[in-house]
Protein backbone atom coordinates (compact mmCIF):
# COMPACT_ATOMS: atom_id res chain seq x y z
CA UNK A 1 0.00 0.00 0.00
CA UNK A 2 3.11 2.37 1.15
CA UNK A 3 4.82 1.73 -2.53
CA UNK A 4 1.65 2.69 -4.04
CA UNK A 5 0.57 5.31 -2.24
CA UNK A 6 4.70 6.79 -3.30
CA UNK A 7 4.40 5.71 -6.70
CA UNK A 8 0.97 7.84 -6.75
CA UNK A 9 2.76 10.67 -5.39
CA UNK A 10 5.90 10.60 -7.75
CA UNK A 11 3.29 10.37 -10.52
CA UNK A 12 1.37 13.50 -9.53
CA UNK A 13 4.46 15.06 -8.94
CA UNK A 14 5.50 14.51 -12.45
CA UNK A 15 2.41 15.54 -13.79
CA UNK A 16 2.30 18.91 -12.06
CA UNK A 17 6.21 19.48 -12.53
CA UNK A 18 6.87 22.57 -14.08
CA UNK A 19 9.52 22.70 -16.61
CA UNK A 20 9.79 26.41 -18.01
CA UNK A 21 10.42 29.94 -16.41
CA UNK A 22 9.59 33.29 -17.40
CA UNK A 23 12.23 35.23 -16.69
CA UNK A 24 13.81 38.90 -16.36
CA UNK A 25 16.79 40.88 -15.60
CA UNK A 26 17.79 39.97 -12.21
CA UNK A 27 18.27 43.36 -10.85
CA UNK A 28 14.54 43.76 -12.23
CA UNK A 29 12.02 45.56 -9.94
CA UNK A 30 9.77 43.22 -9.38
CA UNK A 31 9.32 39.49 -8.64
CA UNK A 32 6.34 37.14 -8.62
CA UNK A 33 3.66 38.34 -11.21
CA UNK A 34 0.31 35.95 -11.78
CA UNK A 35 -0.65 34.45 -15.55
CA UNK A 36 -3.05 36.51 -15.85
CA UNK A 37 0.06 39.71 -16.05
CA UNK A 38 1.82 37.77 -18.38
CA UNK A 39 -1.09 37.19 -20.17
CA UNK A 40 -1.43 41.07 -20.69
CA UNK A 41 2.00 41.47 -21.25
CA UNK A 42 2.24 39.29 -23.65
CA UNK A 43 -0.64 40.72 -25.76
CA UNK A 44 0.86 43.87 -25.03
CA UNK A 45 -2.80 45.47 -23.11
CA UNK A 46 -0.28 45.67 -20.45
CA UNK A 47 3.44 47.65 -21.03
CA UNK A 48 4.82 48.64 -17.16
CA UNK A 49 4.68 46.77 -13.92
CA UNK A 50 5.11 50.40 -11.70
CA UNK A 51 7.53 52.29 -13.71
CA UNK A 52 9.59 49.92 -15.59
CA UNK A 53 8.45 49.76 -19.02
CA UNK A 54 7.93 45.64 -20.31
CA UNK A 55 9.13 44.16 -23.22
CA UNK A 56 8.30 40.63 -24.28
CA UNK A 57 10.29 38.31 -26.28
CA UNK A 58 8.75 35.18 -27.72
CA UNK A 59 10.51 32.11 -29.44
CA UNK A 60 9.43 31.95 -33.12
CA UNK A 61 5.88 31.05 -33.83
CA UNK A 62 6.92 26.89 -35.16
CA UNK A 63 9.09 27.07 -31.64
CA UNK A 64 7.30 24.28 -29.23
CA UNK A 65 7.71 26.25 -26.36
CA UNK A 66 6.07 28.84 -27.56
CA UNK A 67 2.91 26.90 -28.56
CA UNK A 68 2.54 25.37 -25.35
CA UNK A 69 3.32 28.74 -23.65
CA UNK A 70 0.13 30.23 -26.20
CA UNK A 71 -2.23 28.05 -24.97
CA UNK A 72 -1.14 27.70 -21.29
CA UNK A 73 -0.24 31.12 -20.60
CA UNK A 74 -2.12 33.02 -23.29
CA UNK A 75 -4.93 30.90 -23.57
CA UNK A 76 -6.15 31.59 -27.00
CA UNK A 77 -5.52 29.04 -30.27
CA UNK A 78 -3.24 30.28 -33.00
CA UNK A 79 -6.23 31.11 -35.03
CA UNK A 80 -7.92 33.37 -32.23
CA UNK A 81 -4.28 34.95 -31.89
CA UNK A 82 -3.45 35.53 -35.10
CA UNK A 83 -6.50 37.22 -35.80
CA UNK A 84 -5.81 39.26 -32.86
CA UNK A 85 -2.23 40.44 -34.17
CA UNK A 86 -3.96 41.21 -37.62
CA UNK A 87 -6.97 43.59 -36.27
CA UNK A 88 -4.05 45.31 -33.93
CA UNK A 89 -2.19 45.50 -37.21
CA UNK A 90 -5.07 48.03 -38.19
CA UNK A 91 -4.47 49.95 -35.09
CA UNK A 92 -0.90 50.57 -35.63
CA UNK A 93 0.69 47.93 -33.22
CA UNK A 94 2.78 44.81 -33.91
CA UNK A 95 3.27 41.75 -32.02
CA UNK A 96 6.15 41.32 -29.68
CA UNK A 97 9.44 40.81 -31.11
CA UNK A 98 10.76 37.25 -31.48
CA UNK A 99 14.41 35.43 -31.13
CA UNK A 100 15.33 32.50 -32.36
CA UNK A 101 16.79 30.46 -29.69
CA UNK A 102 16.60 29.89 -26.03
CA UNK A 103 20.17 31.08 -25.78
CA UNK A 104 19.56 34.59 -27.33
CA UNK A 105 16.08 35.24 -25.20
CA UNK A 106 18.43 34.54 -22.04
CA UNK A 107 21.22 37.11 -23.90
CA UNK A 108 18.44 39.27 -24.47
CA UNK A 109 16.59 39.64 -21.09
CA UNK A 110 20.15 39.50 -19.65
CA UNK A 111 21.35 42.70 -21.63
CA UNK A 112 17.67 44.71 -21.64
CA UNK A 113 16.01 45.91 -18.49
CA UNK A 114 12.51 45.18 -18.92
CA UNK A 115 12.44 42.53 -21.28
CA UNK A 116 10.57 39.31 -20.61
CA UNK A 117 11.01 35.88 -21.99
CA UNK A 118 10.47 32.30 -21.35
CA UNK A 119 12.62 29.45 -21.55
CA UNK A 120 12.90 25.77 -19.91
CA UNK A 121 14.09 26.19 -16.52
CA UNK A 122 17.52 23.99 -17.38
CA UNK A 123 18.73 27.23 -18.66
CA UNK A 124 18.04 29.67 -16.30
CA UNK A 125 21.28 31.13 -14.71
CA UNK A 126 22.69 33.64 -12.64
CA UNK A 127 21.99 36.71 -14.61
CA UNK A 128 18.62 36.33 -14.41
CA UNK A 129 15.62 35.55 -11.59
CA UNK A 130 12.43 33.51 -12.40
CA UNK A 131 9.06 35.24 -11.81
CA UNK A 132 6.76 32.78 -13.03
CA UNK A 133 6.95 29.10 -13.65
CA UNK A 134 4.58 26.69 -16.20
CA UNK B 1 -8.63 54.94 -67.31
CA UNK B 2 -5.46 53.47 -68.54
CA UNK B 3 -3.37 55.96 -65.64
CA UNK B 4 -5.81 54.07 -63.02
CA UNK B 5 -5.44 50.82 -63.98
CA UNK B 6 -1.52 51.31 -63.77
CA UNK B 7 -2.02 52.86 -60.78
CA UNK B 8 -3.49 49.89 -59.26
CA UNK B 9 -1.03 47.57 -60.83
CA UNK B 10 1.74 49.28 -59.11
CA UNK B 11 0.13 49.25 -56.00
CA UNK B 12 -0.91 45.52 -56.58
CA UNK B 13 2.88 44.85 -57.35
CA UNK B 14 4.17 46.53 -54.45
CA UNK B 15 2.13 44.58 -52.18
CA UNK B 16 2.61 41.04 -54.01
CA UNK B 17 6.45 41.67 -54.01
CA UNK B 18 6.85 42.42 -49.93
CA UNK B 19 4.29 39.17 -49.91
CA UNK B 20 6.83 37.44 -52.12
CA UNK B 21 10.24 38.19 -51.31
CA UNK B 22 11.90 36.88 -49.07
CA UNK B 23 11.85 39.11 -46.45
CA UNK B 24 11.69 37.56 -42.86
CA UNK B 25 9.27 39.81 -41.03
CA UNK B 26 6.51 39.77 -43.59
CA UNK B 27 3.22 38.22 -42.74
CA UNK B 28 0.32 38.99 -44.36
CA UNK B 29 -1.90 40.86 -41.84
CA UNK B 30 0.61 42.05 -40.03
CA UNK B 31 2.38 44.04 -42.83
CA UNK B 32 6.42 44.89 -43.28
CA UNK B 33 8.29 45.60 -40.05
CA UNK B 34 11.71 47.43 -41.04
CA UNK B 35 12.36 48.29 -38.02
CA UNK B 36 10.71 49.94 -34.82
CA UNK B 37 10.44 53.08 -36.00
CA UNK B 38 8.69 51.97 -39.59
CA UNK B 39 6.04 49.06 -40.23
CA UNK B 40 4.31 49.33 -43.71
CA UNK B 41 0.65 47.86 -44.16
CA UNK B 42 -1.95 48.52 -46.82
CA UNK B 43 -5.64 47.07 -47.61
CA UNK B 44 -8.22 46.77 -50.20
CA UNK B 45 -11.69 45.67 -50.92
CA UNK B 46 -13.96 45.03 -53.88
CA UNK B 47 -17.58 44.88 -53.85
CA UNK B 48 -20.00 43.75 -56.29
CA UNK B 49 -23.89 44.97 -55.93
CA UNK B 50 -27.18 44.04 -57.02
CA UNK B 51 -29.88 46.62 -55.82
CA UNK B 52 -33.23 47.35 -57.84
CA UNK B 53 -31.82 50.25 -59.90
CA UNK B 54 -28.17 49.41 -59.24
CA UNK B 55 -25.39 46.54 -60.47
CA UNK B 56 -22.03 47.84 -59.86
CA UNK B 57 -18.55 47.01 -59.18
CA UNK B 58 -16.32 49.03 -57.25
CA UNK B 59 -13.32 48.89 -56.06
CA UNK B 60 -14.11 50.28 -53.19
CA UNK B 61 -11.54 50.73 -50.35
CA UNK B 62 -8.00 51.21 -51.36
CA UNK B 63 -5.05 52.79 -48.50
CA UNK B 64 -1.68 52.51 -47.34
CA UNK B 65 -0.84 52.45 -43.59
CA UNK B 66 2.63 53.14 -41.64
CA UNK B 67 3.27 53.31 -37.88
CA UNK B 68 5.80 52.84 -35.43
CA UNK B 69 7.77 54.00 -32.36
CA UNK B 70 9.26 57.23 -32.71
CA UNK B 71 10.99 57.10 -29.10
CA UNK B 72 10.14 55.46 -26.27
CA UNK B 73 6.86 55.60 -24.98
CA UNK B 74 6.08 57.69 -28.45
CA UNK B 75 4.55 56.07 -31.74
CA UNK B 76 2.47 57.52 -34.88
CA UNK B 77 0.41 56.06 -36.83
CA UNK B 78 -0.33 57.31 -40.75
CA UNK B 79 -2.98 56.41 -43.13
CA UNK B 80 -3.87 56.82 -46.75
CA UNK B 81 -7.15 56.56 -48.46
CA UNK B 82 -8.62 56.29 -51.44
CA UNK B 83 -12.48 55.20 -51.39
CA UNK B 84 -14.87 53.78 -54.41
CA UNK B 85 -11.10 54.16 -56.21
CA UNK B 86 -12.66 52.51 -59.43
CA UNK B 87 -16.59 51.92 -59.93
CA UNK B 88 -18.17 50.26 -62.81
CA UNK B 89 -22.02 50.86 -63.26
CA UNK B 90 -23.11 47.86 -65.14
CA UNK B 91 -26.59 49.19 -65.97
CA UNK B 92 -25.55 52.25 -67.66
CA UNK B 93 -22.16 51.39 -69.13
CA UNK B 94 -20.63 54.04 -67.19
CA UNK B 95 -17.19 54.09 -65.03
CA UNK B 96 -15.90 56.36 -62.51
CA UNK B 97 -12.66 56.82 -60.89
CA UNK B 98 -11.47 58.45 -57.73
CA UNK B 99 -7.75 58.27 -57.54
CA UNK B 100 -7.18 61.12 -54.72
CA UNK B 101 -5.89 59.60 -51.62
CA UNK B 102 -6.95 61.41 -48.10
CA UNK B 103 -6.05 61.49 -45.02
CA UNK B 104 -8.10 58.32 -43.24
CA UNK B 105 -5.97 58.77 -39.63
CA UNK B 106 -3.04 60.80 -38.88
CA UNK B 107 -2.17 60.78 -34.92
CA UNK B 108 0.62 60.91 -32.77
CA UNK B 109 0.61 58.53 -28.62
CA UNK B 110 2.42 59.30 -25.87
CA UNK B 111 1.96 56.44 -23.16
CA UNK B 112 2.32 57.72 -20.23
CA UNK B 113 1.31 54.71 -18.19
CA UNK B 114 -1.33 51.81 -18.85
CA UNK B 115 -3.74 54.02 -17.01
CA UNK B 116 -3.00 56.90 -19.06
CA UNK B 117 -2.19 57.21 -22.68
CA UNK B 118 -2.65 60.52 -24.60
CA UNK B 119 -3.40 60.47 -28.65
CA UNK B 120 -3.44 63.79 -30.77
CA UNK B 121 -4.58 64.09 -34.21
CA UNK B 122 -6.96 62.52 -36.34
CA UNK B 123 -8.12 59.25 -35.51
CA UNK B 124 -10.88 56.95 -35.41
CA UNK B 125 -13.48 57.94 -32.88
CA UNK B 126 -13.59 55.16 -29.92
CA UNK B 127 -17.45 54.30 -29.53
CA UNK B 128 -18.31 50.65 -29.42
CA UNK B 129 -16.94 47.73 -31.56
CA UNK B 130 -17.91 48.78 -35.25
CA UNK B 131 -16.49 51.83 -35.30
CA UNK B 132 -12.92 50.83 -34.41
CA UNK B 133 -13.01 47.76 -36.94
CA UNK B 134 -14.64 49.87 -40.16
CA UNK B 135 -12.74 48.04 -43.06
CA UNK B 136 -14.04 45.62 -44.96
CA UNK B 137 -11.28 42.83 -44.27
CA UNK B 138 -11.81 43.19 -40.34
CA UNK B 139 -15.84 42.96 -40.86
CA UNK B 140 -17.64 39.88 -41.15
CA UNK B 141 -20.27 41.25 -43.46
CA UNK B 142 -19.91 43.25 -46.60
CA UNK B 143 -22.08 46.08 -45.06
CA UNK B 144 -22.15 48.43 -42.74
CA UNK B 145 -25.13 49.05 -40.29
CA UNK B 146 -27.04 52.35 -40.44
CA UNK B 147 -25.93 52.47 -36.88
CA UNK B 148 -22.24 53.12 -37.74
CA UNK B 149 -23.06 55.47 -41.00
CA UNK B 150 -25.20 58.21 -39.73
CA UNK B 151 -25.68 58.89 -35.87
CA UNK B 152 -22.04 59.79 -35.19
CA UNK B 153 -18.79 61.36 -36.68
CA UNK B 154 -16.66 58.10 -37.09
CA UNK B 155 -13.61 60.43 -36.83
CA UNK B 156 -12.27 62.84 -34.48
CA UNK B 157 -9.44 65.41 -35.01
CA UNK B 158 -8.21 65.94 -31.67
CA UNK B 159 -7.11 64.96 -28.64
CA UNK B 160 -8.28 61.43 -26.47
CA UNK B 161 -7.20 60.62 -23.46
CA UNK B 162 -7.58 56.70 -22.76
CA UNK B 163 -6.11 53.91 -20.25
CA UNK B 164 -6.91 51.08 -18.21
CA UNK B 165 -8.67 51.93 -14.87
CA UNK B 166 -7.37 49.57 -12.49
CA UNK B 167 -4.36 47.07 -12.41
CA UNK B 168 -7.38 44.17 -13.61
CA UNK B 169 -7.13 45.41 -16.85
CA UNK B 170 -10.54 44.87 -17.75
CA UNK B 171 -11.73 47.87 -18.00
CA UNK B 172 -10.54 50.81 -20.45
CA UNK B 173 -12.15 54.14 -20.67
CA UNK B 174 -11.15 57.19 -23.55
CA UNK B 175 -11.93 61.11 -22.72
CA UNK B 176 -11.74 62.92 -26.33
CA UNK B 177 -12.51 66.20 -27.17
CA UNK B 178 -12.44 68.31 -30.86
CA UNK B 179 -12.85 72.19 -30.84
CA UNK B 180 -11.26 72.84 -34.21
CA UNK B 181 -11.64 71.59 -38.15
CA UNK B 182 -11.14 67.82 -39.10
CA UNK B 183 -8.05 67.10 -40.96
CA UNK B 184 -9.35 66.01 -43.79
CA UNK B 185 -12.74 66.24 -44.48
CA UNK B 186 -12.85 64.09 -47.07
CA UNK B 187 -14.75 61.36 -46.06
CA UNK B 188 -15.48 62.34 -42.95
CA UNK B 189 -19.41 61.22 -42.61
CA UNK B 190 -20.44 64.36 -40.28
CA UNK B 191 -18.03 67.16 -40.63
CA UNK B 192 -18.02 69.18 -37.60
CA UNK B 193 -15.81 71.22 -35.24
CA UNK B 194 -17.00 70.48 -31.87
CA UNK B 195 -16.76 66.64 -30.58
CA UNK B 196 -17.01 66.09 -26.80
CA UNK B 197 -17.06 62.30 -25.54
CA UNK B 198 -16.49 59.50 -22.76
CA UNK B 199 -16.63 56.02 -23.45
CA UNK B 200 -15.85 52.79 -21.17
CA UNK B 201 -15.67 49.60 -22.21
CA UNK B 202 -15.26 46.25 -19.31
CA UNK B 203 -14.24 42.92 -20.50
CA UNK B 204 -15.99 40.42 -18.09
CA UNK B 205 -13.89 37.54 -19.39
CA UNK B 206 -12.62 36.25 -22.50
CA UNK B 207 -15.95 35.87 -23.55
CA UNK B 208 -18.09 38.78 -22.58
CA UNK B 209 -18.02 42.56 -23.02
CA UNK B 210 -19.94 45.39 -22.52
CA UNK B 211 -19.59 49.20 -22.33
CA UNK B 212 -21.35 52.72 -23.44
CA UNK B 213 -20.68 56.10 -24.47
CA UNK B 214 -21.85 59.63 -24.14
CA UNK B 215 -21.12 62.56 -26.26
CA UNK B 216 -22.17 66.03 -27.82
CA UNK B 217 -21.28 67.25 -31.66
CA UNK B 218 -22.30 70.44 -33.44
CA UNK B 219 -22.16 70.04 -37.24
CA UNK B 220 -20.76 72.44 -39.58
CA UNK B 221 -24.46 73.87 -40.14
CA UNK B 222 -24.38 74.46 -36.33
CA UNK B 223 -26.82 71.73 -35.07
CA UNK B 224 -26.04 70.15 -32.14
CA UNK B 225 -26.56 66.94 -31.30
CA UNK B 226 -26.38 64.65 -27.74
CA UNK B 227 -25.80 60.64 -27.89
CA UNK B 228 -25.91 57.99 -25.37
CA UNK B 229 -24.57 54.64 -26.71
CA UNK B 230 -24.48 51.16 -25.60
CA UNK B 231 -22.64 47.79 -26.62
CA UNK B 232 -22.33 44.51 -25.87
CA UNK B 233 -20.59 41.25 -27.26
CA UNK B 234 -20.61 37.71 -26.89
CA UNK B 235 -18.31 35.36 -28.44
CA UNK B 236 -17.31 31.55 -27.80
CA UNK B 237 -14.93 31.64 -31.02
CA UNK B 238 -17.67 29.75 -32.28
CA UNK B 239 -20.43 31.81 -31.30
CA UNK B 240 -20.67 35.28 -31.35
CA UNK B 241 -23.51 37.91 -30.54
CA UNK B 242 -23.26 41.17 -30.91
CA UNK B 243 -25.28 44.58 -30.53
CA UNK B 244 -24.76 48.24 -30.25
CA UNK B 245 -27.27 51.22 -29.96
CA UNK B 246 -27.26 54.50 -29.80
CA UNK B 247 -30.17 57.17 -29.01
CA UNK B 248 -29.37 60.78 -29.97
CA UNK B 249 -31.16 64.13 -29.66
CA UNK B 250 -30.97 67.50 -30.93
CA UNK B 251 -30.76 69.38 -34.14
CA UNK B 252 -32.40 71.59 -36.06
CA UNK B 253 -35.60 73.77 -33.78
CA UNK B 254 -37.95 71.62 -36.18
CA UNK B 255 -36.50 68.31 -35.21
CA UNK B 256 -35.03 68.63 -31.02
CA UNK B 257 -38.53 67.16 -29.71
CA UNK B 258 -37.61 63.72 -32.45
CA UNK B 259 -35.33 61.75 -30.99
CA UNK B 260 -32.63 59.62 -33.61
CA UNK B 261 -32.14 56.30 -33.11
CA UNK B 262 -30.40 53.19 -34.87
CA UNK B 263 -28.78 50.00 -33.39
CA UNK B 264 -28.40 46.18 -34.55
CA UNK B 265 -28.27 42.72 -33.13
CA UNK B 266 -25.32 40.43 -34.72
CA UNK B 267 -25.30 36.37 -34.85
CA UNK B 268 -21.86 34.71 -36.50
CA UNK B 269 -21.73 30.86 -36.21
CA UNK B 270 -18.03 29.95 -37.28
CA UNK B 271 -18.88 26.64 -38.83
CA UNK B 272 -14.65 26.22 -38.52
CA UNK B 273 -13.01 29.33 -38.61
CA UNK B 274 -12.82 29.87 -42.02
CA UNK B 275 -16.58 29.48 -42.80
CA UNK B 276 -18.68 31.68 -41.06
CA UNK B 277 -23.07 32.58 -41.55
CA UNK B 278 -23.76 35.71 -40.01
CA UNK B 279 -27.29 37.32 -39.68
CA UNK B 280 -28.00 40.74 -38.44
CA UNK B 281 -30.92 42.50 -37.52
CA UNK B 282 -31.17 46.77 -37.73
CA UNK B 283 -33.81 49.44 -36.74
CA UNK B 284 -32.89 52.74 -37.83
CA UNK B 285 -34.93 56.05 -37.76
CA UNK B 286 -34.02 59.38 -38.12
CA UNK B 287 -35.96 61.92 -39.68
CA UNK B 288 -33.26 64.19 -41.07
CA UNK B 289 -32.08 61.10 -43.28
CA UNK B 290 -34.20 58.20 -44.33
CA UNK B 291 -36.76 58.17 -42.13
CA UNK B 292 -37.30 54.38 -40.94
CA UNK B 293 -35.99 51.57 -42.00
CA UNK B 294 -35.23 47.82 -40.56
CA UNK B 295 -33.24 45.64 -41.89
CA UNK B 296 -32.56 41.57 -41.96
CA UNK B 297 -29.35 40.06 -43.59
CA UNK B 298 -28.05 36.44 -43.84
CA UNK B 299 -24.57 36.73 -45.09
CA UNK B 300 -21.46 34.12 -45.23
CA UNK B 301 -17.65 34.84 -45.35
CA UNK B 302 -14.70 32.34 -46.04
CA UNK B 303 -11.45 33.20 -44.63
CA UNK B 304 -8.90 30.83 -45.95
CA UNK B 305 -6.34 33.11 -43.69
CA UNK B 306 -8.07 35.60 -41.82
CA UNK B 307 -6.28 38.64 -43.36
CA UNK B 308 -8.47 37.74 -46.80
CA UNK B 309 -11.99 37.60 -46.59
CA UNK B 310 -14.40 36.30 -49.02
CA UNK B 311 -18.00 37.88 -48.23
CA UNK B 312 -21.71 37.70 -49.71
CA UNK B 313 -25.05 38.89 -47.81
CA UNK B 314 -28.59 39.42 -49.13
CA UNK B 315 -30.27 42.19 -47.05
CA UNK B 316 -34.16 42.50 -46.79
CA UNK B 317 -35.19 45.87 -46.03
CA UNK B 318 -38.38 47.22 -44.52
CA UNK B 319 -37.74 49.93 -47.30
CA UNK B 320 -38.33 47.48 -50.36
CA UNK B 321 -36.55 49.24 -53.27
CA UNK B 322 -33.47 48.64 -50.56
CA UNK B 323 -33.64 45.12 -51.03
CA UNK B 324 -29.94 44.35 -52.11
CA UNK B 325 -26.91 41.60 -52.66
CA UNK B 326 -23.55 42.44 -51.86
CA UNK B 327 -20.62 40.17 -52.31
CA UNK B 328 -17.41 41.39 -51.60
CA UNK B 329 -13.14 40.31 -51.55
CA UNK B 330 -10.81 41.73 -49.47
CA UNK B 331 -7.31 41.93 -48.21
CA UNK B 332 -5.28 43.04 -45.04
CA UNK B 333 -1.30 43.15 -46.23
Amino acid sequence: MKVLLLLLFISVSFLQAKNYAVIVRSDAPFEQIKSNDLKNIFLLKRRFIGDQKIIPINLLSNNELRVHFEKNIIKMSRKKLNSFWVKQHFRGISPPTTQASYQSVLKFVTNVQGAVGYVPSSLVNENVKVIYEF
Amino acid sequence: MASLIKRIIIFLTISFELIASDLGSYELGHGYKFNSLLTIGSYLSTEYEVAKDERSFTLDDIALLAYGEVMPNLTYLAELEAVKFYKYDFKNGIDETNDAFHIERLYFNYRFSDNLVARIGKQITPIGYWNLEPINVLRDTSSNPYYSKYLFPKFLTGVDFSGYTSDSYQTTYHLFAQKNEDLDETYINIPNEHFFGASLEHELNDEISFGGSIGQFKTNSQETFEYIQLNAKYDDTTFALSSEFMLRNGGLDSQKDENTYGGYLQALYHYTPQHTFVSRYEHFYDKSVINKDQLFLLGYSYRPIFPVSFKMEYQWHELKDQNKFLSSFSVLF
